[in-house]
């Protein structure tokens, strides 16, 4: 086994369950509230917190500069990386900087479209997909980037960064065959762990972790929070590859509004619980409950 | 003008625009004429209540409109195309609603504006004789009419019955005819008051003899000289100036053509008693038309086939029957007439008349003082390529020279004679260029499937029973709803759409909009004529304005509509709606915009479909000073072609958007789909129509 | 075949606002197949214009003509009247119609009467789409025809992305996910490995990235053009 180049890779190395998190930076210069929540309720909780990138195309605070700032807090953070923004040059870029700043995990992602988010005017860029983002990182490892020099040989780095390098799936989607084998060129491209997009249907994940073990690649299987029936019915209505069933959108409805949280946190767990067996950890993203976090845990590992 | 493979802008240019285009191919009722009438042409008239214009095109080629209206043998209906369809286009009884109705007075008479060419006397003043003076008349010359009879006509006024021709109808083109500069003098016998040599020493430049079959054919046999045995001819003669005839009671006609037929049910209504035709063809080899039989056999012609008379039976005197022998054949190998007898198989049937019917043959007395020569089998000596008899500047048409024919076929050998004579007389080599633009092929069965079936117009008739006692006329005229409804059958065979190939970009959309699926894409659009019904759907919405349509013009419409606005009351807050009406279903006065009750305000302009009307026509309207427009389209289906309706709404909301990003908006245009329903419903939704637009 | 969509009439007469005689020049090529800029629609858009202009009472003729494309000199003989008497040519033709005849009429404004937006081809009567990107590099023998760069919204090279569902892509629930059906005809083909194969980024010298850009066939150029090429 290599040696471990990050907490998050030493951990799953280990053998024991992991819990990652994850924050989403604010739009605009007052990052106080979102360190806070990771510092309050994430460290020391989970193995690692994942910052989002221009998530789901809304313009935010960088990932990168939040993700030094949660290093120097103490918490070890993954830098998501989505190709939607930025070109090989500037990914590349990024990636130095990362690693200059001591950020050790990056997840590659394609990223959701520009129309979807608040700049649907903004030109999309995707020069390189999550494969080829991959395959970038492994190269920089490597010593070396994407152009060349005079002469046409590959140019040289001086210093080279090292990465635990992740990539994502969604074990749910109505095209799951083609995300196995989008995933199969990942992980030849390099990715060595994977964080699944949300999934609340525990038979479907073990059927596809079953059509996955040849890839031998740590799992942490998604889960996001349920904070109400109405978000759970909009997550089936509209985001891909999520399907919440009518029985857990039952529960929330019935529950008082107060209850949710309780509810909310009780159902990740429940979760978590009948999806540990097949995985190697659980990434929880909370959209803002992060206080609830210690809880989901702590009902999981019970 | 011949057909001159693929049409491009620059050959369009050449011929002066899409006028030419009728030219490139004929329809097969065009074809088939003998004097090649525009029927497309005059039927699409009467579909729109022009009578006048019509019957003026008819008598552009057809001197004997009203004639031809009630006996011609319409070979035009045999070759409409529609017969691949349902049934073909009434055009002979069409023909007939339209030239009666309108009679002399309802023709326009176009004289040469001088008439001072040299004279030309025309020897007969039947149909090939009237016909040769009418064109000489139209070029200027003065012909003069010679007639033996009292009367003028040919064989319409003495051999046709008059229950198939009543003579007031004889009377209207005779009439029509001499009001074009020609004199006829009547009860003049040439080659006895006068001579051809005579009439050119009289100083007249050319002779037309045009004396056709006035007599029967006399059979050599014993008894054949009796009084009572009668020459089908004289005998029909007789019966129609109303002289008196020895007839008895029981009349048998030798013969098996149409004379025989019209002999025998002359007789019927002569004398009462019994008829009966006898021939030697058997009931499918009877020249007879098939009509003509059938009458006959109606009114109670008996008949008796596939005998030939040997003797007329007398005693006493009297005739007292005819032994007729058995035919075994009529026609030989070759199928020349060449009859075949048993002369063991003998019948005597009874009768005290015979009428011959066994062929017609020519009076040559007009040869009497001239040098006219004829054959060894006694027929005149004529050169069929320029008409010129052996005597220079003596001529011959019609009957006279051609075998038997009919009226038509008579018309267009007398007009081919007066062209001949116009050459001769002004010098140059007689060539007369009988070249015809190709005919339209037939129609496929798939296209022929998709055209809307339409029952043919049923011609009231006397029955039977009524008709045998009298002399008045058998088929009764359409009337003008049946003659609108008859009219719009017809397909516009040759009218219809032509690509110009330099333009085409083959978008497919031709392809796609039309109804019968014609079009074929391939470098270009290709449309073949053999099949377009001239709907003008793709005219409409071709991109690059690269089809034509040969029998109508898109800028005919808009200069219609230009009129129409102009007619509308002008001044500040008089309303200006154009309404394009799909006429299919509309009555004449609608055509004619003769309704007397528009709606205040509207302009209605009648289409033969909405088919043709385009987004840019509407468009036109507008910018021609129209507030709004009324597209009043027929009920889903009851459209003359098939999805007009449906492509009318796309073309509604398109214009409509088109004129709101102009600022004029919304629903400037109004679509009604009323034109099918009467016009109570029609008027109603027009009117609501344009209240709506006065409100915008 | 290219496919352009015409312009707001708003826009178009903001653009003529200093012009009195206009010719609105329809093309015979792609814009008639497609049936947005054609004779008949150079015809159409001068009636609007008309009546536009008499509604807001301004001084404005227009004339039309159509020739058979509008990216080829030779056609311009065609013209019926000469473009340098007008105020401006309002060209229906897409874009390569238009640069191209700003350039022949270098003193006369050539004005573009069309959005030029895609390259495409006609799947339904009055539908057309798009079907390729012109980027230079096609890759369409392994996608079974299928476009990844035209027909996947982020123009991907490695297959699908997570925001698939039920075959449509996130962009619009009306947009087919390119790759799925990409996946699924090389299913239907028994190729399936081709989408195994992890693809390079691509070389977007060959696109856009490489800025503008020209073929030149040497077999095809002019004598004095092919010396120059030698020198």
């Amino acid at each position: 086994m290599t040696e471990p180049i990050s907490n998050l890779q030493a951990a799953l190395q280990s053998g024991q369950f992991v819990f990652t998190g994850e924050i989403g930076p604010p739009k605009g210069t007052n990052v106080a509230p979102c360190l806070h929540e990771a510092e309050e309720f994430l460290k020391g909780t989970v193995a690692a917190v994942n910052v989002t990138d221009i998530q789901t195309a809304v313009m935010r605070v960088g990932s990168l500069a939040i993700c030094r700032l949660l290093k120097e807090r103490g918490i070890e953070p993954v830098f998501q990386m989505v190709c939607r923004d930025r070109n090989r040059l500037a990914l590349q870029s990024d990636l130095l900087s990362a690693a200059v700043l001591g950020i050790r995990n990056v997840l590659a992602l394609t990223g959701d479209h520009t129309t979807l988010g608040d700049h649907p005017e903004a030109k999309p860029v995707y020069d390189l997909d999550s494969a080829g983002l991959l395959e970038a990182i492994v190269n920089l490892e490597g010593g070396h980037d994407m152009g060349h020099d005079m002469k046409g040989k590959p140019n040289v780095l001086d210093g080279a960064p090292s990465f635990f390098k992740g990539c994502c799936v969604t074990p749910c989607s109505s095209s799951v065959e083609a995300q196995i084998i989008k995933l199969e060129l990942k992980v030849a491209a390099g990715a060595q762990f994977v964080q699944t997009q949300a999934v609340y249907e525990p038979q479907r994940f073990e059927q596809f972790m079953r059509q996955i073990e040849h890839l031998k690649v740590p799992v942490l299987v998604g889960i996001v929070m349920l904070k109400s029936a109405g978000m759970a019915k909009y997550m089936n209505r509209s985001v891909p590859g999520v399907s919440v069933p009518k029985a857990l959108i039952q529960r929330l409805a019935d529950a008082d509004k107060k209850d949710l949280p309780k509810v909310s946190t009780a159902i990740a767990a429940e979760l978590v619980r009948a999806m540990r067996p097949c995985c190697q950890g659980a990434h929880l993203m909370t959209l803002g409950w992060d206080r609830h976090v210690p809880d989901i845990i702590a009902q999981a590992t019970a | 003008m011949m057909h001159d493979g693929e049409l491009t802008s620059g050959g369009l240019a050449a011929m002066g625009g899409a006028a030419g285009l009728m030219q490139r191919q004929w329809a097969p009722c065009r074809y088939h004429c003998p004097v090649h009438a525009d029927v497309r042409a005059y039927i699409e008239l009467i579909a729109r209540g022009q009578y006048r214009s019509a019957v003026d095109v008819i008598r552009a080629n057809l001197p004997f409109a009203c004639v031809c209206g009630r006996i011609c043998h319409h070979p035009c209906e045999a070759n409409c195309r529609r017969n691949d369809v349902d049934e073909p286009v009434a055009i002979r009884e069409l023909k007939r609603f339209v030239a009666e109705l309108q009679g002399a007075a309802g023709s326009t008479v176009r004289k040469a504006p001088v008439q001072d060419k040299a004279r030309v006397a025309v020897v007969g003043a039947g149909p090939a004789g009237l016909a040769a003076a009418l064109d000489l008349a139209r070029m200027g010359y003065r012909p003069v009419a010679f007639e033996k009879f009292p009367v003028a006509g040919g064989i319409p006024a003495t051999a046709v019955p008059k229950y198939r021709l009543p003579r007031d109808v004889l009377r209207h083109d005779v009439e029509w005819i001499l009001s074009h500069g020609i004199e006829l003098r009547t009860g003049v016998e040439i080659g006895a008051d006068q001579t051809i040599d005579g009439l050119l020493a009289e100083g007249f430049a050319a002779v037309i003899v045009a004396t056709g079959l006035p007599k029967s054919r006399a059979l050599n046999v014993p008894g054949m000289d009796h009084r009572r045995v009668l020459g089908a001819m004289e005998f029909l003669t007789a019966a129609a100036m109303d002289r008196p005839m020895d007839v008895g009671r029981d009349v048998l006609v030798i013969g098996g053509g149409n004379v025989a037929m019209d002999a025998a049910r002359t007789a019927l209504r002569l004398g009462g008693g019994r008829v009966r035709a006898m021939c030697l063809e058997n009931e499918q080899e009877m020249p007879a038309w098939a009509w003509e039989r059938r009458e006959a056999e109606e009114e109670g012609v008996g008949f008796i086939r596939r005998r030939g008379p040997a003797e007329v039976l007398l005693r006493g005197g009297e005739i007292v029957g005819v032994k007729a022998r058995k035919v075994t054949r009529v026609f030989d190998e070759a199928g020349r007439f060449a009859p075949l007898y048993d002369d063991a198989d003998v019948i005597e049937p009874d009768c005290d008349t015979v009428v011959l019917a066994i062929g017609q043959q020519a009076d040559m007395g007009f040869a009497r003082g001239s040098g006219l020569a004829a054959d060894d089998r006694g027929r005149l000596v004529y050169d069929p390529a320029t008409h010129e008899t052996s005597v220079p500047g003596v001529f011959a048409c019609g009957e006279i020279v051609t075998a038997p024919g009919s009226v038509v076929e008579a018309c267009a050998h007398g007009q081919r004679a007066a062209a001949a004579v116009d050459m001769y007389l002004r010098g140059v080599p007689v060539r007369i260029d009988d070249e015809l633009p190709p005919a339209i092929g037939t129609i496929s069965q798939e296209v022929g499937g998709k055209v809307t079936k339409v029952a043919r117009a049923v011609i009231a008739a006397r029955p039977a029973a009524e008709r045998a006692g009298c002399f008045a006329e058998i088929d009764l005229t359409m009337s003008e709803a049946e003659a609108l409804r008859e009219s719009r059958r017809c397909m516009s065979c040759g009218g219809g759409a032509e690509v110009i190939v330099d333009k085409c970009a083959a978008c497919l959309t031709c392809l796609r909009v039309c109804p019968f699926g014609i079009p074929v894409v391939t470098d270009v659009a290709r449309i073949s004529s053999d099949l377009c019904q001239a709907c003008g759907m793709c005219i409409a919405d071709c991109p690059a304005h690269a089809i034509v349509a040969r029998s109508w013009s898109a800028e005919d419409l808009k200069a219609a509509t230009d009129a129409a606005l102009g007619r509308l009351p002008a001044g500040e807050g008089a309303r200006r709606v154009v309404a394009f009406v799909c006429g299919h279903h509309a009555p004449a006065n609608a055509w004619r915009g003769s309704l007397d009750d528009a709606v205040g305000g509207v302009a209605e302009l009648y289409l033969p479909s909405m088919a043709r009307l385009s987004t840019e026509q509407v468009l036109h309207a507008f910018e021609a000073g129209a507030d709004g427009v009324v597209v009043v389209a027929c009920r889903l289906g009851a459209d003359r072609y098939p999805h007009a309706t449906e492509r009318v709404r796309k073309r509604v909301t398109a214009v409509n958007e088109m004129l709101a990003e102009a600022g004029l908006g919304p629903d400037r245009v109004q679509l009604t789909e009323t034109a099918s329903q009467g016009r109570a419903a029609m008027r109603e939704a027009i009117a609501a129509a344009a209240d709506r637009i006065a409100a915008l | 075949m290219i496919v352009a969509e015409r312009k707001p009439l708003d826009e178009i007469l903001n653009m003529l606002a200093p012009c009195k005689r206009v010719l609105a020049l329809g093309c015979g090529g792609c814009v008639s197949v497609c049936l947005t800029g054609g004779e008949k629609q150079a015809a159409e858009l001068a009636v609007q214009l008309r009546l536009a202009a008499r509604r807001k009472k301004l001084d404005l003729a227009v004339e039309v003509d159509c020739i058979t494309r509008q990216c080829d000199r030779e056609f311009l003989t065609n013209l019926k009247q000469d473009p340098r008497t007008f105020d401006a040519v309002l060209s229906l033709a897409c874009g390569c119609g238009v640069g191209f005849l700003s350039e022949q009429y270098p003193d006369v404004p050539v004005l573009p009467a069309m959005n030029t937006t895609f390259y495409g081809s006609n799947t339904a009567p009055g539908v057309w789409e798009e079907y390729c990107r012109g980027c230079g590099d096609c890759v369409l023998a392994w996608t079974a025809g299928i476009c990844p760069v035209a027909k996947c919204s982020k123009s991907l090279l490695n297959g699908i992305c997570g925001g698939t569902k039920d075959g449509k892509c996130e962009v619009n629930p009306d947009m087919e996910c390119g790759w799925s059906r990409i996946y699924d005809r090389l299913a239907e083909l028994g190729r399936l490995d081709e989408m195994r194969k992890l693809r390079p980024p691509r070389d977007y010298r060959k696109d856009r990235g490489g800025g503008v850009r020209r073929l030149v066939l040497a077999s095809m150029t002019a004598d004095d053009q092919t010396q120059e090429a030698k020198e």
